[in-house]
């Protein structure tokens, strides 16, 4: 079964035809508004891989700020309808219907949701945009940075009990065809995809059969995530004599396990993710993020260092960078929170193959989350 | 100088430091008929959503005071162990993940006495001194 956005979209405009009650709907949302730069002349700084939401030595406010809009709808008793309206600065302000999908809550503590939602892949994957959820400006942006974030797919999902600690495992299936990804793009801008004769223009991402699994585990003062995730994966290059150049044809598994430790006034966060591709370059990437948080009344000082390294089966010399990131959250009000981070991004990439294409930057950025 | 500096930092840390118990009591309600047993935890994870139903199967519905009630600042920071904001971070994930939903907010006191009482699935909290007949106490603190 192939779950594309148009089957998804014909199945919930029927299911909403045919609940046609005059249901309720419910309005909340989220948003961010940051300004930044980077502290020095010809610095990048990547704060948002997807989105390509950069900060150079010149304040905006473009590369994170961003508003979303969440209606909710009960179709029926069991059956509810979920939209999320969002517009990101990185992306003009253009609206965009980003999230959308069916939730059925089924006897027992199951729960099914079909539609276009976040992939489930990392721990903070699902709510990475809702800044207001976390205490740092964003989850380090040199592990989040994945080409695909969302999919078209059905969640099944159970909430249960083991002794004093509260579970949930849910399974996943679906599909997400990207062309001209603009990650990718931002690549081959770079020039990666030339060939001698051809540059690349654009790249098509196609990662099918998005199949994955996450447990997590809940108790007292600890919360866990372990997660585990493989697709197929079809890349293609758009090249300026308008051919289609065949990139990849492979396959990718995602394992990672990540979580909180709260041991009040501190929190400790932390996450690992390895990432394998069956490709001729046996690519892997490990990563991992530590931080520590320091919780005072309405304050909230952190620190968070991450890495991300890239090995092939040839050796290590490719990409891989650190960030160091230190910052302050501080609740002004019940529903939004004032931050201010520096990061420091170390970019130890192999230089004389051109793998240190990010360049290390010192940046500064400011601004606020709230929910309503 | 010194003095006023002083009285500035107490005036503002003394308030901040202080529990809240001091100045209220607590108490969490269910409905005459419900037999159910609670501990202080299986009353967080109620309010933290990860606790659905009673022995019996019955969904619990938990009742929370709106926004800026005393009372609510009171039962999260003594029962739930962290701040308003903290609890609107946490439920902020849930929601837009479609996750979960936060327990109901009612206007006053007496409203969750009277949706207690005539709500056998429902749980909810109020300053001790508001207590009636019309619902049972299972714990206060």
């Amino acid at each position: 079964m192939k779950i594309t956005n148009t089957s998804i979209l014909i199945f919930i405009l029927t299911s909403v035809i045919a609940f046609t009650s005059k249901a309720d709907v419910k309005f909340s949302g989220y948003g961010s508004v940051v300004a930044g730069q980077t502290l020095d002349d010809g610095e990048r700084f990547t704060a948002d891989f997807f989105e390509v939401g950069q900060y150079e030595n010149e304040l905006t406010f473009n590369a994170e700020t961003m508003i979303a809009l969440q209606l909710t709808s009960n179709l029926a008793d069991n059956l509810m309808i979920t939209g999320q309206l969002t517009t990101k600065g990185s992306d003009e302000f253009k609206p965009e219907f980003s999230w959308y999908y069916l939730t059925y809550f089924a006897e027992n503590d199951w729960t099914v949701m079909l539609g276009r939602r976040n992939i489930p892949m990392y721990y903070y994957s699902e709510f990475y945009d809702v800044g207001f959820a976390y205490p740092w400006m964003r989850p380090p942006s040199n592990l989040y940075w994945w080409q695909i974030v969302q999919f078209n797919g059905l969640h099944v999902s159970k909430d249960f009990s083991l002794g004093d600690l509260s579970n949930n495992v849910t399974v996943y299936y679906g599909n997400e065809n990207s062309e001209d990804n603009k990650e990718m793009g931002f690549y081959a801008e770079q020039g990666f995809y030339d060939t001698a004769e051809n540059k690349a223009i654009g790249v098509n991402e196609n990662w099918r059969d998005i199949t994955g699994v996450s447990w997590n585990i809940s108790g007292d003062f600890f919360d866990v995530r372990i997660a585990y995730m493989e697709h197929q994966l079809d890349r293609d290059f758009v090249m300026d004599n308008d051919t289609i150049r065949v990139g990849l044809r492979t396959s990718q598994k995602f394992y990672g396990v990540g979580g909180s430790l709260d041991f009040n006034p501190f929190t400790v966060l932390f996450e690992y993710n390895y990432v394998r591709r069956y490709d001729t370059n046996q690519e892997e990437w490990p990563t991992f993020l530590l931080s520590l948080v320091y919780t005072w009344n309405e304050f909230q000082p952190y620190i968070v260092y991450s890495k991300a390294d890239q090995y092939r089966v040839f050796g290590k010399e490719y990409e891989e960078h650190t960030l160091i990131s230190y910052g302050i959250r501080y609740d002004f009000a019940n529903s939004a929170s004032l931050k201010v981070q520096f990061d420091n991004f170390n970019d130890q990439g192999h230089e004389p193959s051109g793998w240190d294409f990010h360049g290390s930057s010192d940046t500064l950025s400011f601004g606020i989350d709230f929910v309503f | 100088m010194k003095y006023s500096i002083l009285t500035v930092f107490l005036s503002v840390a003394i308030p901040s430091f202080c529990s809240f118990s001091a100045l209220a009591e607590v108490a969490v309600v269910v409905h005459p008929s419900n037999q159910v047993n609670l501990t202080k935890n299986d009353i967080k994870k109620i309010y933290l959503g990860k606790m659905k139903n009673f022995a019996d199967g019955k969904v619990i519905l938990p009742i929370d005071l709106t926004e800026g009630s005393d009372t609510r600042s009171i039962f999260n920071t003594e029962l739930l162990g962290k701040s308003s904001s903290q609890i609107k971070a946490y439920w902020s994930k849930l929601i837009f993940t479609g996750k979960g939903t936060p327990p109901i907010n009612v206007k006053s006191e007496s409203e969750v006495i009277n949706t207690v009482s005539t709500n056998p699935s429902t749980i909810g909290y109020v300053d001790a001194s508001k207590v009636t007949d019309k619902v049972k106490v299972i714990i206060k603190f």
